[in-house]
């Protein structure tokens, strides 16, 4: 991604992820959580649905394993890639199962029960034409692991 | 609660009317359902007119009041009713409330969409919506539940063919369905791909097209051997719980259970049904919330001759949205207007012998991996 159209691109929606305070982190996904019910929720709901007490907002984890997914391979809308690829994905930390577009650059790549990890990147516009930083999951590369042993 | 009945229904054939107009379709349905009705404008006392893209794409609004007054129907209620695919159900939902509530005796609901327009890209479930703009198209959503669906069960895309196959097939016989050639297994599955695994012939077509249906109360429906009683008339909206399962829809078997608790029947009582194939997918998973098969069965009783003309309980004969096409706010209407042909035995070469039982499934949008809307309704000529 070109860093200069990052820093100038708005994210797709508010208060949907976080950016890592430097290099080393992660992005992470933004999402609800109602302390009464002890529920979270992505995106974040005004009201909790089930006290309608309010509903503060936090992380709900950068990392997960694809649940199923799809490759969209019609022309796109909102500017995305051709083809692009989409998918639930079962969060470690949360345990909720989110929908999110996958990385456009690895679709032969993906396989559900894959772990993947949240990246976020200029993808695609805002149906006007402005780029828009968008949040997707793309497969965590294993070092030193099974996949090395040839 | 008073009995509900339909008493009039009328359609133009489905595909592209590019020089006609959405009030103009809509119009035609509306006076096709009154004559049908045998009914004078001025006996109806309640109108609906469901239309889920016209603000978008025309930016008109409040259609339902220029339709009607072209059929002569005007000072009445009037509601404009938007609810994605299930706008005619929802709409006829609320007709049959006002009847079976004793609040009016007639009500009329017209439903009609133009799609055929230059720029229309994919159906999604509202731009606003976080789901939309990560991408998801309504084609996306119903190939991530086949992909589900073949992980969980072994559904394989042979199965999932065998259902546009058969719609197509279905097709031949009505000449309202916008495709009527017939197509073959290998035919479905070597057309280009949209979203893995559902190729072009396992996704509905647009179309341009406009169904209508008049209600009245049995004071006012006396015809008693062209009219249809409503049995069930039954709404429900999504959960949208967190997790989801992705390979059924909660709300569809939800749905349909009351829908068969209300008409006191089960699924075995049906002798013919119209159901949501908006993806060939989608009518696999409405077999089983159905109760037509177990949970993971859909695959195979879509192969096995069950569901075809002549089969045990037929569904969509009229060809279904993958071969009328789908204009939305018109497709719950048309399912209406094919299972209450049937039940009057008024259907011709494509007449399901001796019908007297039908039921007319929709559903619409979706919100957090789960549906935004799903109708069902129960018909029957039982007297």
């Amino acid at each position: 991604m070109d860093s200069e159209t990052a820093k100038q691109a708005a994210p797709v929606a508010p208060g949907i992820f976080t950016m890592p305070s430097h290099d080393a982190g992660l992005p992470a996904l933004l999402g609800g959580y109602c302390s009464r019910c002890d529920r979270r929720f992505f995106p974040r709901p005004i009201y909790c649905p089930q006290c309608l007490g309010p509903v503060e907002e936090r992380p709900i984890g950068s990392g997960g394993r694809i649940h199923v997914f799809t490759v969209v391979r019609i022309k796109p809308p909102l500017g995305l890639p051709q083809p692009y690829a989409v998918g639930y994905i079962d969060m470690k930390e949360s345990g909720l199962r989110i929908f999110c577009l996958l990385d456009p650059l690895k679709v032969d790549r993906l396989e559900v029960g894959q772990e993947v990890a949240l990246a976020v990147g200029v993808l695609g516009h805002d149906g006007k034409g402005n780029p828009r930083l968008r949040p997707y999951f793309t497969p965590v590369e294993r070092k030193g692991g099974l996949e090395d042993v040839r | 609660m008073t009995s509900v009945y339909v008493s009039g229904v009328g359609m133009i054939p489905f595909g592209r009317h590019v020089e006609r107009t959405v009030v103009d379709m809509a119009a035609e349905a509306a006076c096709l359902a009154l004559q049908d009705a045998g009914i004078r404008p001025e006996r109806v006392e309640m109108g609906f007119f469901a239309c889920a893209g016209a603000a978008r794409l025309f930016g008109d609004v409040t259609m339902g009041q220029n339709v009607l007054w072209q059929v002569g129907i005007n000072r009445i209620p009037v509601f404009n009713v938007e609810n994605a695919c299930t706008s005619g159900s929802a709409a006829f939902y609320l007709a049959h409330e006002a009847i079976a509530g004793n609040r009016i005796e007639a009500a009329i609901v017209v439903g009609a969409e133009k799609l055929y327009v230059p720029g229309m890209g994919l159906l999604d479930s509202g731009i606003t919506e976080l789901d939309t703009q990560l991408g998801l198209v309504a084609p996306a959503s119903f190939a991530l539940r086949a992909n589900r669906h073949m992980l969980a069960f072994g559904t394989t895309p042979e199965q999932m063919a065998h259902v546009a196959v058969k719609n197509r097939a279905h097709a031949g016989h009505n000449p309202l369905a916008q495709f009527r050639d017939p197509i073959t297994v290998e035919e479905v599955l070597n057309a280009p791909m949209i979203v893995d695994p559902l190729t072009r012939l396992q996704c509905c077509p647009i179309a341009d097209g406009a169904a209508a249906v008049v209600l009245c109360s049995g004071s006012l429906a006396q015809n008693k051997d062209r009219r249809v009683k409503v049995d069930a008339a039954v709404y429900g909206t999504g959960n949208y719980e967190n997790p989801q399962d992705i390979s059924r829809w909660e709300t569809d078997y939800r749905v349909c259970q009351k829908a068969y608790e209300e008409a006191g029947i089960g699924p075995g009582d049906l002798d013919v049904i119209e159901c949501h194939d908006a993806f060939t997918i989608a009518e696999i998973l409405h077999y089983e919330a159905l109760g037509l098969c177990p949970e993971g069965e859909g695959g195979r009783l879509a192969a096995d001759g069950t569901v075809c003309q002549g089969g045990k309980v037929p569904v969509n004969v009229s060809g279904g949205l993958l071969s009328r096409g789908h204009p939305p706010g018109a497709t719950a209407l048309a399912q209406i207007h094919e299972i209450v042909t049937q039940l009057r035995q008024e259907a011709g070469p494509r007449q399901v012998d001796g019908a007297r039982i039908g039921l007319a499934h929709c559903m619409g949008g979706d919100k957090a991996g789960d549906t935004k809307s799903c109708t069902v309704i129960v018909l029957s000529s039982k007297e």
